[in-house]
């Protein structure tokens, strides 16, 4: 379609003209070659092509005369990136501001929660630790408002709360486990600060982040409960983590942040067995230790 | 069931609380009626959890798997995308005086076949979501089609291709019911950056062809592409690697200014070749030497 187009311009030009300008002679070959793109896609409209080829073989001062069209459409694109970057900007700077207030009142709840490495008792610690949970749940709301203004960019400023949530998981998860004996689950951690998947989540692998850091907690919270004299604590933790490390064997995890701190968890696992084979041996904890894991074998 | 589990833990634990310290917490005295439902909601507290771990853990494992799978498919795509694109690079570079035409054309329909084939295969796998999340995967594909792109345009036409007319052109290679695939700033900007370099040696080119207009073109354009991205560039969020692109940027800038500059204080507006026998040429007799 395009040869027999050319071919009935060539017709007409030989038809009419009596001297071919080279320039309309030149102007074929474009209009021929020229594919079907959207003609929003190039600003310049096609013909400029060939009256560009022969601007490059004349002297600077026809070069010139294009130097100023250039400049007003570039200055005005990158007036516009300035002014998205300050706005980009300043969003990140509000985040910051609450992700700083979300660290210091993780440290408040970090704070109390050391204390069950003083054996106090822990009810009393949880109460204050507790205290930090609805100032959390504020925040993380506040943080949530903030990033609303740009839906679908929750990624885009991920990395700035990132660290954070993941120390706010893991006090969360030592918290729930004191408690219950049991691990938090990645809903109900959700649940505890007021986040939802929809709008303002909590990332699986922030979450998973977070219970390696609890579980870095382990060794040292079952040393110091056993020199105060808790006996039974190391095999309630032993269990507790292997569990855990089952769990975290079903994962496939590439070789990133979450799998180095999965590695240290095994450490944590082989810790806490020292401390109980410690106990054991030497009969500090008492006999209905085998009771107990009678019933633990009967399980499936 | 979570839920009814929730309770039983409570239930428990406040009577396990409530026992004082040192007592081996287990089961209480078994003249307490209440005792063998305790031992057996015990076990089922355990088997519960234990269950509930390890539903809870595959849910985990399956999103994870997704999400790398997903990852890998964005990489092998974004690859794709970059191997293409340094052709399209590549063909440009061929452009001289003569072919200006035909290596222009052919340049063109190899950038659309990226964008239509392999930047279209990126959109698909991507499907709409997870931009933000996946962009470390994609962004070196993205870069270097941007490059590829503003390179092609500015041979074209001179002028520099803007981040609204690419978008503007991928946007066909989406569905309509899901979100487009938008070229972000940081994105263009770097492969900005790197157009600056393929300049330089399309400049140095075509000076040692003799087109020292061509060159004093990109030497214009790369000083106001240099002067307007350092204005920007301080305002971006990780701008740790467009630093070191804009020292490079610079260089490259240097660089032409001083082939530029050699050219025209060694000789006239049009560089005979060395070695020439012509006698107008004040190069006569010289013996053949590298530019």
């Amino acid at each position: 379609m395009k040869a027999a187009f050319r071919n009935a311009y060539c017709f007409t030009l030989s038809r009419y003209s009596i001297n071919p300008n080279p320039t309309i002679l030149h102007l074929v070959p474009a209009i021929s070659t020229f594919p079907s793109l959207p003609s929003s896609v190039f600003k310049n409209p096609p013909f400029r092509s060939p009256v560009t080829a022969t601007l490059c073989s004349t002297s600077m001062a026809s070069g010139d005369s294009d130097a100023p069209q250039t400049s007003p459409s570039l200055e005005k694109q990158f007036e516009k990136f300035r002014v998205q970057l300050e706005d980009s900007g300043s969003l990140r700077e509000r985040i910051r501001a609450v992700v700083l207030e979300i660290e210091s009142a993780t440290r408040l709840m970090q704070a109390s929660l050391l204390l069950v490495h003083q054996s106090k008792p822990i009810p009393e610690v949880l109460e204050k630790a507790k205290t930090q949970i609805n100032v959390l749940k504020d925040l993380f709301n506040k943080l949530a408002e903030v990033v609303r203004e740009c839906p679908g960019q929750y990624y885009r400023y991920h990395g700035d709360w990132r660290t954070e949530t993941q120390m706010v998981v893991s006090l969360l998860a030592f918290m729930h486990w004191l408690e219950t004996g049991t691990l938090l689950m990645h809903t109900e951690a959700e649940e505890k600060l007021g986040l939802n998947d929809s709008d303002f989540g909590l990332d699986v692998e922030d979450y998973l982040v977070g219970i390696c850091f609890m579980s870095n907690e382990m060794p040292r919270y079952v040393v110091n409960q056993v020199t105060a004299g808790d006996y039974d604590c190391p095999r309630k933790v032993l269990k507790f983590l292997t569990d855990l490390h089952a769990a975290f064997r079903m994962l496939n995890l590439r070789n990133d942040f979450l799998r180095k701190k999965f590695d240290t968890m095994k450490y944590d696992l082989r810790r806490v067995e020292e401390v109980y084979y410690d106990v054991k041996i030497r009969g500090l904890a008492t006999s209905g230790d085998s009771v107990e894991d009678q019933g633990t074998q009967g399980q499936p | 069931m979570l839920n009814s589990s929730a309770a039983l833990f409570r239930r428990i634990s406040v009577s396990w609380l409530m026992a004082p310290k040192f007592k081996p917490r287990r089961l209480p005295p078994a003249a307490d009626p209440a005792l063998p439902l305790e031992r057996s909601t015990k076990l089922a507290r355990t088997m519960s959890t234990h269950s509930s771990i390890k539903d809870a853990f595959s849910t985990y494992a399956d999103y994870l798997n997704a999400l790398n799978e997903k990852r890998e498919r964005v990489v092998k795509a974004s690859r794709d995308v970059t191997m293409n694109s340094k052709k399209v690079i590549f063909q440009v570079h061929r452009i001289s005086k003569n072919n200006r035409e035909e290596v222009l054309e052919k340049a063109e329909k190899d950038l659309a076949a990226v964008r239509d084939l392999h930047i279209f295969r990126l959109v698909k796998e991507l499907q709409g979501t997870d931009f933000w999340k996946l962009r470390r995967a994609y962004s070196p594909g993205v870069q270097e089609y941007v490059e590829a792109a503003t390179f092609f345009k500015f041979c074209q036409t001179g002028n520099l291709l803007n981040l609204d007319e690419i978008n503007a052109s991928l946007l066909p290679l989406s569905d309509p019911s899901l979100e487009p695939l938008q070229i972000n700033l940081l994105d263009y900007l770097l492969g900005l950056a790197d157009l600056t370099g393929e300049l330089m040696r399309l400049a140095i080119g075509r000076i040692s062809d003799g087109e020292v207009e061509f060159a004093e073109r990109i030497c214009r354009f790369v000083r106001d592409i240099y002067r307007e991205l350092t204005l920007v560039v301080p305002l971006l969020d990780d701008s740790s690697d467009m630093e070191t692109k804009m020292v490079t940027m610079l260089q490259s800038v240097v660089k032409i200014e001083n082939a530029c500059f050699s050219v025209r204080v060694r000789g006239s507006e049009y560089i005979p070749l060395l070695g020439t026998g012509d006698p107008s040429s004040f190069l006569l007799g010289v013996s053949e030497v590298e530019l």
